[in-house]
């Protein structure tokens, strides 16, 4: 579903990728880990081209995707979800759900309004319809933004982070929810720190470090028998 | 006695000749420019300001980002009346073009300018990650812009808005000098033919005063509706 081939990005004289390449099927969830400066929302940013690589390739459905041509629909069909939520805060959380499918005429204002119930039914704040984003807590907020992201049927969710920015007693109302989504089949790119989520949820594990892609491999294969010295290393420091 | 000899003042500087007349047709016409201008003032400047905002990739979009700024440095640098009349006198001089219409151009013109410059500030408050949201769910750079970057800028720049209309409404006055018969120039010739100007003058002052009352009642009725999204 996404490849990504040689890619590299340099942020002036750093090298923060360095010539990764990468494959994900349908229905992977793939959990990108690391320490701090690895490289990995870099690379998740680069799979939607919110961060331009400096070279390499990235496919979508064996599509280039291309920064000047198609990225535009590309992105429409790979959600996104962010560390700060970015919920647009000038509008009511329903509209915050409608607003793209309708001015990108994939939905009637009715139909997008149906769905944006339906979701927000789902994650059990139908009753905030009508408020808005600063009403609501973290947990809340990045629930909705996911249901924003799922509202434009994606084939691909990625996640970039999305509980490093929430209270500890929220955490798990947000990571129920992607594992619902797991379950039922939604091909997801996560990068987190949760490691109890990586485990659990993950059908596959990246491990990077120094912009390079250092293990990809099972969940159980990386907490059990972790190969390389610095993935113990790491291993050693977060799992306590 | 002073009370008298002031009715006395007001019923010939607004009464006789019914001049109060040339009065309200003035201060129509300051309405007309001010209004106009500012409107003309928040496209241009919000053109302009995106102008120098958005990344550039271009040759073309350099040389207008270039552009942009050579705009607001020549129309900051040089004086309204200058700019008057070197438009009406010189630049539309052969195309006989009323001189309100002419007004509300370089008016416009010119608030264009200093209005450019609140709304970048403005836009630039926007968290950019607001940009990528819009960006990620498959909008263009100037739907995200339209949609979800303007409308929190516009929020937060509101206050300043109203400062720059506030000025511009004043600023107004310098008008008569191509010709147009403002509130100002009105009350200049209502002066002349009533021989007082000790009332004529208080008046328009207060008129200017009474207008810029109303216009920070709007604004703050304004700014109310656009807070309901800060409500927690």
């Amino acid at each position: 579903m996404i490849t990504v081939k040689n890619l590299v990005k340099e942020f002036g004289t750093l090298r923060v990728l360095d010539d990764i390449n990468l494959h994900i099927n349908k229905g992977e969830k793939v959990v990108i880990i690391g320490p701090s400066g690895s490289g990995k929302s870099t690379l998740l940013r680069c799979m939607n081209q919110l961060e331009i690589q400096t070279s390499g390739d990235v496919f979508f459905e064996d599509i280039l995707v291309d920064a000047k041509s198609n990225v535009n629909e590309i992105r429409q069909k790979m959600g996104m979800v962010f560390q700060q939520f970015n919920l647009f805060p000038h509008l009511t959380i329903e509209k915050n759900i409608t607003l793209t499918p309708v001015l990108l005429k994939l939905k009637t204002e009715e139909e997008a309004k149906e769905d944006a119930k339906r979701l927000l039914k789902r994650i059990g704040l139908l009753d905030k319809i009508d408020a808005y984003p600063n009403q609501l807590s973290g947990g809340q907020k990045q629930r909705v933004a996911i249901a924003r992201a799922l509202a434009m049927n994606p084939k691909v969710m990625l996640f970039d982070e999305p509980t490093s920015a929430l209270d500890p007693e929220m955490v798990k109302e947000v990571l129920d929810f992607m594992k619902e989504l797991a379950t039922e089949g939604m091909t997801m790119v996560v990068v987190t720190h949760e490691m109890g989520f990586a485990k659990e949820v993950g059908s596959r594990i990246i491990f990077m470090d120094g912009g390079k892609i250092v293990e990809d491999t099972t969940p159980k294969e990386f907490f059990t028998s972790p190969k390389s010295n610095r993935a113990i290393d790491f291993l050693n420091k977060v799992l306590y | 006695m002073f009370l008298s000899s002031i009715i006395d003042k007001i019923t010939r500087a607004f009464l006789d000749n019914n001049r109060y007349l040339y009065f309200l047709d003035g201060l129509k016409t300051t309405i007309i420019i001010a209004v106009g201008a500012l409107l003309l003032g928040i496209v241009i400047g919000t053109i302009v300001a995106v102008t120098k905002i958005i990344p550039k990739k271009t040759k073309v979009g350099v040389f207008f980002e270039k552009l942009a700024h050579l705009y607001t440095t020549v129309i900051r640098g040089t004086p309204i009346v200058v700019q008057l009349l070197l438009i009406y006198f010189v630049v539309f001089a052969s195309l006989r073009l009323n001189a309100v219409l002419v007004a509300v151009i370089v008016f416009g013109i010119n608030s264009g300018a200093y209005v450019s410059e609140i709304m970048r500030s403005g836009i630039l408050a926007v968290d950019k990650g607001q940009m990528e949201a819009g960006r990620s769910l498959g909008l263009t750079y100037y739907q995200t812009m339209g949609k979800i970057v303007l409308p929190q800028a516009v929020k937060n720049i509101l206050p300043t808005l109203g400062n720059e209309f506030i000025m511009l409404l004043k600023e107004t006055s310098v008008a008569g000098f191509i010709t147009v018969v403002d509130l100002t120039k009105a009350t200049q010739m209502i002066v002349s033919a009533s021989y007082d100007a000790f009332v004529p003058y208080i008046v328009l002052a207060i008129t200017y005063l009474l207008i810029v009352l109303l216009i920070e009642f709007g604004l703050k009725k304004l700014e109310a509706r656009l807070r309901l999204s800060d409500n927690r």
